[in-house]
């Protein structure tokens, strides 16, 4: 039963990542992001999925995807189905599936994911043809059940063999981080010993002009945290993380990739857009999330910042920073990926998860290169060259449209 | 330590009216509600869906700065979110009640989202970036919190008719986790012609808006949450069974399809309303559970209970 819930007496449990995969512009896999994050590596090109013909402009970090989809339970009928944000999510999931050694037809495995569009090509695809003369329903029907997330969850399912609850997190560009928290939940409250959480998105026209039509898209190069940034550029990727409790993974024998040691989430009630200038919903989820993880800033060793390189939205979360770490700020590394990999929205917490978690292992830190003049805001030192850092604990902030804010603390 | 759930309020706003009696009402004559024709592009026709009435007047929260230029989906979710709340909603504000908020939705701000696209098809560099924050799912709830001054844990949940069951299981959670003091749960959805369009594939009959909330609390109240069963995902196809497994044979149900003759198909409305349905049938069924069964359209199946409960009994 989902509720009332098998009791579950006894302190909280520890969370440890057992599984990673990812698939984003820096290319596929665990080894090609830890590379090109640890060199701070820029992976922007024009679009070339849709026509962006008339925007203010055509950048973004779009990925290749590979030709072929990873062998899984779907049968080639299934795999012809699955749209472009399906297969990313799909390699993110098989790579992260086949490093946590798990396999199929377990106890019920719940499963948590982050999206904010799900299948919207195929949306787009339906409406065009809706809107086409004459009236056509020739693959309308297909369309419509493959554009919507739970048949992306229920095709992870079939693909892994596994069944258990769902729970789609659609809270903007927070909703990977919101995916990674409330798996981290259910797992440290006894509900669940494992969960296969994860965030994807890819590019859409819908959205691109979106964004484009608020002009919050950069007309030069996404500057997160610069003082002369002029918008945020979009990106499209997955991440899949197999979360476990510590006792279950210990017993069966998992190498420890990390931990999720704390999630603080609040809502920023400013305005559906813009962050309230003081960060302070940003405040909110970084102090409750290390509260959770039971260090304060100066356990801290990096943020992996939000940083979409907008004006309004760098400002609020500078100042949340600022605030949090207090007169730790100096010493404290920040930095934005999302200078290397552009905007992921809801796929970009689960994804700079993994950042943290690639960081902490390597013992390094994600650099922005080229960020030359820092806005003055900033009272912490930005990354900007490749460097080596011993530390144990690092936080990263995710924060979306609708005030949807989220931290989440990562363990070495 | 007691993890008992209760619902402390109901909301409905649907094409019966605005408010719960309208919708008792409705369900009680079992006759259809009128429908009305939805324009389709280039003058097409075939869209007969079901409507929510105009409220006149219009209550002061529609005149929120949120809500001036918000699609339906969030208008319907405010209006029945306050009906749930009743007088807690004053509590809010000043930090005195800690609220969760989670809206369910299928469709969600789908008209915003159509508009738009429409727009960009014909000449991106125009497209109105007044209708594209509302594009995203979690505009609804993010009004309402605006609303109500409630700056706590506030998700959206994508999924069919089922993802208002899983609002309440992870209201629960937060409830039983002490995260919140109470958690208000929303299923809503606005009528267009392309969800109408897309609805006539798969022959669900007429399509529906409109919300229904319940405000679920740890404080006693007349009506108990009993239970949510564990849900089945329709990963090789849709059950043929109408039972879930968990759910007693002999309890009473409402089930989506016996609500769809009188008001439609409204997919995460539907699921908010069915719980409705069952919480208003525990009044005429005194002692029983009284079950929601929420076989969604293409994501999975899952019950939801509830009782009342008997305070003349010790231990109720």
């Amino acid at each position: 039963m989902l509720f009332p819930r098998p009791n579950s007496s006894g302190p909280p449990r520890r969370v440890l990542v057992t599984g990673v995969g990812i698939i984003t512009a820096l290319g596929r896999g665990w080894a090609d992001h830890a590379e090109g994050f640890r060199q701070g590596r820029r992976a922007f090109r024009p679009v070339r999925s849709f026509p962006v013909i008339g925007q203010r402009t055509s950048i973004a970090a779009e990925l290749d995807l590979p030709p072929h989809l990873p062998p899984t339970y779907l049968s080639p009928r299934d795999e012809a189905r699955l749209d472009r944000a399906a297969r990313m999510l799909l390699w993110a999931a098989h790579e992260a599936w086949t490093q946590a050694g798990w396999t199929s037809n377990e106890q019920p495995l719940p499963l948590v994911l982050g999206t904010t569009s799900g299948g919207m090509s195929l949306g787009e695809a339906f409406l065009r043809q809706a809107c086409s003369a004459p009236p056509n329903r020739r693959g309308q029907a297909t369309r419509v059940v493959h554009y919507q997330a739970q048949h992306q969850a229920l095709d992870l399912m079939k693909a892994f063999q596994f069944q258990g609850s769902t729970t789609i997190i659609a809270n903007a560009c927070a909703s990977g981080a919101n995916a990674v928290g409330h798996a981290f939940e259910l797992i440290r409250q006894g509900h669940a010993d494992r969960v296969l959480v994860g965030g994807y998105d890819a590019l859409s026209q819908l959205v691109f002009a979106g964004f484009d039509s608020l002009q919050a898209l950069s007309t030069t190069q996404c500057r997160p945290f610069a003082a002369d940034r002029d918008g945020l550029a979009l990106g499209e990727g997955a991440a899949v993380l197999c979360l476990e409790a510590e006792s279950f993974a210990r017993q069966r024998g998992a190498e420890r990739l990390g931990e999720i040691a704390g999630y603080g989430v609040a809502t920023d009630v400013h305005h559906l857009t813009q962050p309230q200038p003081d960060g302070l919903a940003a405040l909110a989820t970084m102090t409750a999330a290390c509260a959770q993880a039971g260090i304060s800033p100066e356990h801290v060793g990096y943020v992996n910042a939000h940083g979409t390189g907008t004006p309004l939205n760098d400002r609020a979360e500078a100042a949340a920073i600022n605030q949090w770490a207090g007169h730790l700020a100096p010493q404290l590394p920040v930095s934005s990926t999302k200078a290397s990999i552009g905007h992921l929205l809801g796929a970009a917490g689960a994804v700079e998860v993994v950042v943290c978690l690639q960081a902490l292992r390597g013992q390094w830190l994600p650099p922005e290169i080229g960020l030359d003049h820092p806005d003055p805001l900033c009272r912490f030192p930005l990354v900007t060259q490749p460097q080596d850092q011993a530390f144990v604990h690092a936080l990263t902030n995710s924060f979306g449209f609708g005030g949807a804010n989220a931290s989440l603390v990562v363990r070495r | 330590m007691s993890h008992s759930v209760f619902i402390s309020g109901i909301g409905v706003v649907s094409p019966a009216g605005w408010g719960v009696e309208p919708f008792r009402l409705a369900r009680t004559a079992g006759q259809p509600l009128p429908r009305h024709e939805l324009p389709g592009v280039s003058g097409r026709t075939g869209y007969s869906v079901h409507r929510v009435p105009p409220l006149s007047p219009r209550p002061p929260y529609l005149g929120h700065a949120r809500l001036r230029r918000s699609s339906l989906v969030s208008q319907f979710a405010v209006g029945a979110a306050l009906e749930a709340l009743g007088e807690d909603r004053s509590r809010i504000p000043q930090g005195e009640l800690r609220l969760g908020v989670i809206a369910a939705v299928m469709s969600g701000g789908v008209n915003y989202s159509r508009r738009f696209f429409q727009e960009v098809l014909v000449q991106p560099s125009t497209a109105s970036p007044l209708l594209f924050p509302e594009t995203v799912f979690n505009a609804p709830a993010s009004h309402l919190a605006a609303v109500l001054g409630c700056a706590g844990r506030n998700y959206t949940l994508v999924g069919d008719q089922s993802a208002f069951a899983d609002g309440l299981a992870l209201a629960a959670d937060w409830l039983s986790q002490h995260l919140v003091d109470r958690c208000l749960v929303v299923g809503a959805e606005e009528a267009d012609w392309m969800t109408a369009e897309a609805s006539n594939l798969f022959d669900l009959g007429p399509t529906s808006e409109g919300a229904g909330a319940l405000c679920l609390s740890r404080e006693p109240h007349p009506i108990e949450l009993t239970g949510i069963t564990s849900p089945i995902p329709y990963v090789t196809g849709t059950p043929t069974t109408s039972d879930l497994p968990e759910i007693p044979f002999d309890d009473p149900k409402v089930s989506l399809a016996s609500l769809r003759p009188v008001l439609g198909e409204g997919f995460a409305a539907a699921g908010a309303w069915s719980c409705v349905a069952a919480i208003q049938d525990v009044a005429t069924q005194p002692g029983r559970t009284v079950w929601a069964q929420l076989h969604g359209s293409n994501h999975q199946a899952i019950g939801v209970g509830f009782r009342s409960v008997d305070r003349s009994r010790p231990g109720e």
